[in-house]
């Protein structure tokens, strides 16, 4: 069809996809269904992962950002009870400095990343790094540094969201 | 290595204290852990390499995920022993809130990060080391619940810190997209070899890494953050942001640019001295009109850390630069230890208004002399460790394309010490709110002591700390 | 006995230490006498010295290494001494003079409860200009620099009390600075240019350079002095100065500090002999200081403002002189000029001190009689900066002015006008105090007394170096040796005068005789038909009244400089500072509770603010590097 294979095709539909529910969320008024289209978003994320023959980081993505992340963003916004009417209204003013903001960090982005699409982009590592055996390799290998500081930060995240929460015993 | 895992030790030993109820002696166990991880920094000092980019092989683990080499180990060094300077001056901190295991636990953790980012030799460990690090600082910077203030301050840490982090995400993608590889000697390899044939997508990630770290290390125009966090936050932890926060987020910039980003100097220099003319301009004329001595202090921190980036703008083959930045964070950080120390004894509850110091001549001359030798050095008036730490600045500035910054320096550190001697004015001239003597305790008055007499023997002799890596 | 030099800073140190921790538990006395005693120690030890380098004239320098100072890649920098001609004769007036007023100042300040505080100050004062003067590089000389800098802000600010004082302090560290970053950036270009700062290395090489770099590090070498020794533009701080004790204005504003200029100079000569037109910029300055003060000094009516002005035009004719090259000769006027300055300012605080505070000179008169050692005295050093024959400024100022004359008549009849209204106005100080009738309060005339011993014996002994001074340095047509000249000729090498005798005998003529009419026409004014100095300004001639106002030039900066600052900081600080930033956290304060409201209030504001200019930065970074 047209020239391009059946994975462009896919390719090209999901980032439309991600992109039209990325802005969704930043466009709806409502936050609870701005954290419905995340969802979407992350859903659209997780094909791009398996078009990259990624499939164990596209279900462990499923089921952290869409599964877990997002059904806690769910509770804290229904037990704040944060609707349409409690979300501040902007100013017209704000609304056209960060219309103009955002257009022109677009511009520069875009300026930026011109002409890499005629560039080969060099294909590292081998195809199949995606599956759990040979991330597990990597992982516990040449990345097994990061892997074991990462749960230092883990913790610490952990010690500070409690601290932040426990009420104060006096 | 062997100092950054005592640290992280020490950090789980602080969590386990609440369970096994040794609270009592945490605090002496952190400080000697601390001194133990400092003499480590000794212990693993190794033959001098001849050039930062240069792979060692010896100083490499972890698959070179990680190198503590020299330049890291001397680092660590200054890290190690502002936080141990810190935790004295912090002592009370630590008595008065609840939850003191969790603070020590965070602040330890903190140093975690801050020890790999003197370290790092991966952008994954880079990465790892700048939230490591961020996050604690985002809770001790709101630690303080019942002060509206202090949760502002945390709030506004957190979004425009993450916004940051974005940044440095997306920077490093960019950056891999195009070389293929997350380690610095590999990057710098793949730069060295590909002769100006780069995407134009990876120019893109270095600058946005250069964005992200200069958020870090609040350059302007990606200082705003710094003076309300700066305020908002209890003061201690304000001096920890601005001696050990700042220290890291140092070495991690010039590890990456000088080592990693090295032959591409002529791309981000010219934006960093932009963003260098502008933090200098910007955070000296504002500082001016301060009637806090909190936020003077905050604004003149964003001008030290200008200073500090013309260091790695310098970006010089050899140890000069090195040498100058390291001199300079150790002279800047012992400087503001000793400031905030007496900040804190001055002024408990009034935020650092500058009139808590009036007359602190006449209420306690001790803290009076060590605020004006602090101050001195911060200024940069000789025989001072901050006089050597700038014109090892500009001495290393010099021979390259942007000599014409030492001009703004020049003048933005004359206006400088303007408002520096305010302070002074205020001790020494002007008359006492109250006559009641300022107490000071026996730790602190310790600890001034050494800081100052530290100020001092290394602006009369800083022919030590500038040729260690002879 | 060079090798001793290091002790020489050390005594002072070791004085400022010991008044520093214990002043204030010992007595005023014992405090007192430590700091002189440091002093004279450092003074024997000078002049020990001295004979040592007299006594072997084959060897001119010495370079004394105390210890390895900074040692990096490509900066090697020891801290060393070198002693040699200039700095030795500069150590004997440090520390010569020093003493004298450190005994002065004994019996000055036995009232002041800042005793101990004054001598520790002045101490360290004094270890730092010995620092200045000896180190063997510029970066000692920068350190000592910045240290007496330091110091004189202090001292000035010594009665802290006073807000004017304060003020005046603080203005003359912010013009200091001014002058400083001048002085650094000529280092630096130094260092730039010759890949070192030690002056052997330095100097050896310096012909070496092409004449515009040794212009351009000249000009900014004499910027730094322009800061230090009070020159046109910068010297409006030390009239300010005078805000201070009287024995600082004596040692650090007329005999030491103030001279530091005048010793980088001269030490820096070699750029200056390169270069022709830094030379007569310096020539030109110094007339123009001269000049300008002097007819300041013309009409004021503090006695020690007037001392301030005459201090700031004698400075100017030292400049002047080393424009024209004569450098042994501006040394040689360094000398005689702090024996009779220090002295002039050193009787002045006896009057003072005597009238209780006074130093409105409309308030006195007929002191003579009840101060009859502080009036001979200052007799003696007014005639000496007057430029009478036989005296030691006679000698000085002369030579001075034959080398201009060579130079260039124009500059040189600017400096003998200078001269002459030097004579004019410190005569109409002398006459307007100590003859006459008496016209202050009837509690001040009995209250009037003769000083301590302690202040009066320095007097008594600057009184015999103003008179005697001159010695050293005889014009070489009387067939005596020039002797300072010749001591100095290794250091700097000046060149000769090629006047001829009758020209300069006319020379001298015309100044001794134009002194001498001078001081007639002040006599038949002041004491003859007994003119006083009118009391209101509305009663001045428009000149006289812009005279009296200093020419306006503290105004003129104030609108031109300070004012613009202000503004701009006042803007940030209003707009920036307060609205944006302070804003909310006030309005934090005061609005809201609760961490839900904190958020909301966020929202609305700021940190939408702060990312937009995050990210305006951002845009501008990335534009500039890609698309430009």
């Amino acid at each position: 069809m047209l020239g391009y294979t059946i994975t462009q095709w896919l390719f090209g539909i999901l980032s439309f996809l991600a992109i039209m529910f990325a802005l969704m969320v930043v466009f709806t008024r409502n936050p609870i269904n701005s954290v419905l289209y995340l969802v979407l978003t992350f859903f659209c994320i997780a094909g791009h992962y398996l078009l990259l023959n990624a499939q164990f980081l596209a279900v462990v993505h499923i089921v952290v950002y869409a599964g877990a992340i997002m059904v806690l963003f769910l509770f804290v916004i229904m037990l704040m009870n944060l609707n349409q009417d409690t979300e501040p209204q902007k100013t017209v003013i704000s609304k056209v400095v960060a219309a103009i903001a955002g257009g022109l960090l677009l511009f520069v982005m875009v300026g930026a990343l011109r002409g890499s699409e005629q560039l080969q982009i060099k294909q590292y590592g081998h195809s199949d790094i995606g599956l759990v055996k040979n991330l597990g390799n990597v992982l516990f290998h040449d990345f097994l540094f990061p892997f074991e500081i990462a749960s230092v930060l883990l913790l610490a995240a952990m010690v500070g969201a409690i601290m932040i929460g426990k009420k104060e015993i006096k | 290595m062997k100092g950054l895992f005592i640290i992280s030790g020490l950090g789980i030993l602080a969590m386990l204290a609440e369970i096994f109820k040794f609270k009592k002696i945490l605090y002496p166990l952190v400080l000697v852990g601390i001194l133990a991880a400092y003499a480590m920094t000794f212990v693993d000092w190794n033959p001098p390499t001849d050039h930062l980019s240069r792979l060692d092989e010896l100083t490499a683990s972890f698959s070179n995920m990680i190198r503590f080499d020299q330049v890291a180990l001397a680092f660590s060094g200054v890290i190690l022993v502002t936080a141990f300077f810190w935790f004295i001056l912090a002592s009370h901190y630590f008595e008065n809130e609840t939850n003191i295991t969790d603070h020590f636990a965070l602040v330890l953790f903190a140093l975690v990060g801050a020890l790999m980012l003197t370290s790092f030799s991966n952008m994954t460990t880079l990465f790892l080391g700048v939230e490591i690090l961020s996050i604690p600082m985002y809770v001790l910077a709101a630690s303080r619940k019942k002060d509206i203030a202090s949760n502002e301050a945390g709030f506004k840490y957190l979004i425009m810190g993450s916004f940051a982090s974005g940044f440095l995400l997306f920077g490093i993608a960019l950056v891999y997209g195009a070389t293929g590889t997350f380690d610095l000697g590999g990057i710098s390899h793949y730069i060295s070899n590909s002769h100006g044939d780069v995407p134009a997508f990876f120019y893109a990630g270095v600058i946005m890494m250069l964005i992200a770290l200069c958020f870090k290390v609040s350059a302007a125009p990606f200082h705003f953050w710094a003076p309300d966090v700066y305020e908002g936050s209890p003061t201690v932890i304000t001096a920890l942001m601005s001696t050990v926060v700042k220290t890291a987020a140092f070495a991690a910039l010039m590890r990456l640019f000088n080592v990693g980003f090295h032959h591409i100097g002529d791309v981000w220099g010219q934006i960093m001295a932009v963003v260098i003319g502008l933090s200098l301009v910007i955070s000296n004329i504002t500082a001016a009109s301060q009637q806090s001595v909190k936020r003077m202090l905050a604004y003149s921190s964003i001008s030290h850390a200008a200073f500090m980036l013309m260091g790695v703008l310098a970006n010089k083959n050899g140890f000069d630069s090195i040498s100058s930045i390291l001199y300079y964070s150790l002279a800047y950080s012992v400087g503001s230890i000793a400031s905030f120390t007496v900040l804190y004894n001055v002024s408990k509850d009034n935020n650092g208004h500058i009139e808590a110091f009036n007359g602190l001549s006449k209420r306690n001359p001790f803290l009076a002399v060590c605020m004006v030798v602090a101050l001195l050095s911060l200024a940069g008036i000789p025989v001072t460790a901050g006089f050597f730490a700038k014109y090892f600045i500009f001495t290393t500035l010099i021979g390259t394309p942007y000599k014409w910054l030492l001009g703004v320096a020049v003048v933005t550190s004359a206006i400088g010490a303007y408002y520096y001697f305010k302070v002074l004015i205020a001790m020494y001239f002007k008359p006492a709110i109250s006559t009641e003597p300022v107490k000071v305790e026996m730790s602190h008055t310790v600890l001034l002591i050494i800081t100052t007499l530290f100020t001092l023997a290394i602006g009369i002799v800083p022919g030590y700390i500038i040729g260690i890596f002879k | 006995m060079v090798k001793l030099i290091g002790l020489v800073p050390l005594f002072p140190l070791i004085g400022f230490l010991i008044n520093g921790f214990f002043g204030k538990k010992m007595s005023k006395g014992l405090s007192g006498a430590i700091a002189s005693i440091a002093i004279l120690a450092s003074f024997i030890v000078s002049l020990l010295v001295f004979f040592d380098l007299l006594e072997h004239p084959d060897t001119t320098s010495h370079v004394v290494s105390i210890f390895s100072w900074i040692n990096s890649d490509t900066l090697h920098i020891p801290f060393e001494f070198l002693v040699d001609h200039l700095s030795s004769l500069f150590l004997l007036i440090i520390t010569g003079i020093g003493f004298l007023i450190h005994i002065y100042s004994i019996g000055y300040m036995h009232e002041d409860e800042g005793f101990s505080r004054f001598f520790t100050y002045l101490n360290l004062f004094v270890f730092f200009m010995l620092l200045l003067v000896l180190g063997n590089n510029y970066l000692i000389m920068f350190v000592g620099w910045e240290g007496v800098g330091l110091c004189s802000y202090l001292l000035i600010g010594f009665w802290f009390k006073n807000t004017a004082y304060n003020n005046a302090a603080k203005k003359a560290f912010i013009m200091n600075r001014i002058g400083d970053l001048g002085f650094l950036l000529g280092i630096i270009l130094i260092f730039v240019t010759y890949g070192s700062i030690s002056y052997g290395d330095v100097f050896g090489v310096a012909r070496g350079a092409n004449e515009s770099t040794a212009t351009a590090i000249a000009l900014l070498l004499f910027i730094g002095a322009m800061g230090k020794s009070a020159q046109l533009p910068l010297y409006t701080w030390l009239p300010d100065a005078m805000a201070g004790p009287t024995p600082v204005s004596a040692l650090i504003h007329a005999a030491t500090m103030v001279t530091a200029g005048i010793y980088m100079v001269v030490r820096s000569n070699v750029f200056y002999i390169m270069s022709p037109a830094a030379s007569e910029v310096v020539a030109v300055v110094g007339v123009a200081t001269a000049l300008f003060a002097a007819t300041i000094g013309l009409f004021q009516n503090d006695i020690k403002k007037i001392l301030a002005y005459s201090t700031v035009s004698q400075l100017g004719l030292m400049f002047m002189g080393l424009g024209a090259g004569a450098y042994s000769s501006s040394v040689f006027h360094v000398m005689t000029h702090a024996f009779f300055k220090a002295l002039l300012f050193l009787g002045a605080g006896s009057v003072i001190h005597a009238m209780g505070g006074e130093q409105d000179i409309r308030r006195m008169g007929g002191l003579k009689k009840a101060l009859p050692v502080t009036f001979m005295t200052m007799f003696l050093g007014t005639l000496a900066i007057s430029g009478v024959f036989g005296f030691s400024g006679f000698f000085s100022k002369d030579e001075i002015l034959a080398h201009t004359y060579e130079y260039s008549p124009v500059i040189w009849f600017f400096g003998s006008v200078t001269s002459l209204l030097t004579a004019f106005y410190m005569f109409r100080l002398m006459f307007l105090t100590f003859w006459g009738g008496f016209r202050g309060t009837h509690e001040q005339e009995h209250h009037l007394h003769e000083s301590p011993k302690s202040m009066t014996f320095p007097l008594v002994v600057l009184a015999i170096l103003s008179v005697v001074g001159g010695l050293i340095g005889l014009p070489e047509f009387w067939g005596a040796k020039n002797w300072i000249g010749e001591f100095l000729e290794p250091v700097a090498t000046q060149p000769l005068n090629m006047l001829g005798h009758d020209q300069e005998i006319i020379l001298m003529s015309i100044a001794s005789v134009g002194a001498i009419v001078v001081i007639y026409f002040a006599y038949m004014v002041y004491r003859k038909n007994n003119v006083l100095p009118l009391e209101k300004e509305s009663d001045m001639k428009p000149f006289q009244k812009l005279v009296y106002n200093k020419y306006y030039v503290d105004e003129v900066y104030d609108f031109l400089i300070r004012k613009p600052l202000d503004f701009i900081s006042d803007i940030l600080s209003r707009y920036v500072d307060k609205k944006m930033v302070d804003g909310v956290v006030n309005g934090v304060g005061t609005a809201v509770d609760g961490l839900s409201s904190v958020v909301r209030l966020l929202q609305t504001g700021n940190i939408s603010f702060y990312i937009l200019s995050m990210v305006v930065g951002i845009i501008a970074i990335l534009f500039y590097t890609f698309i430009k």
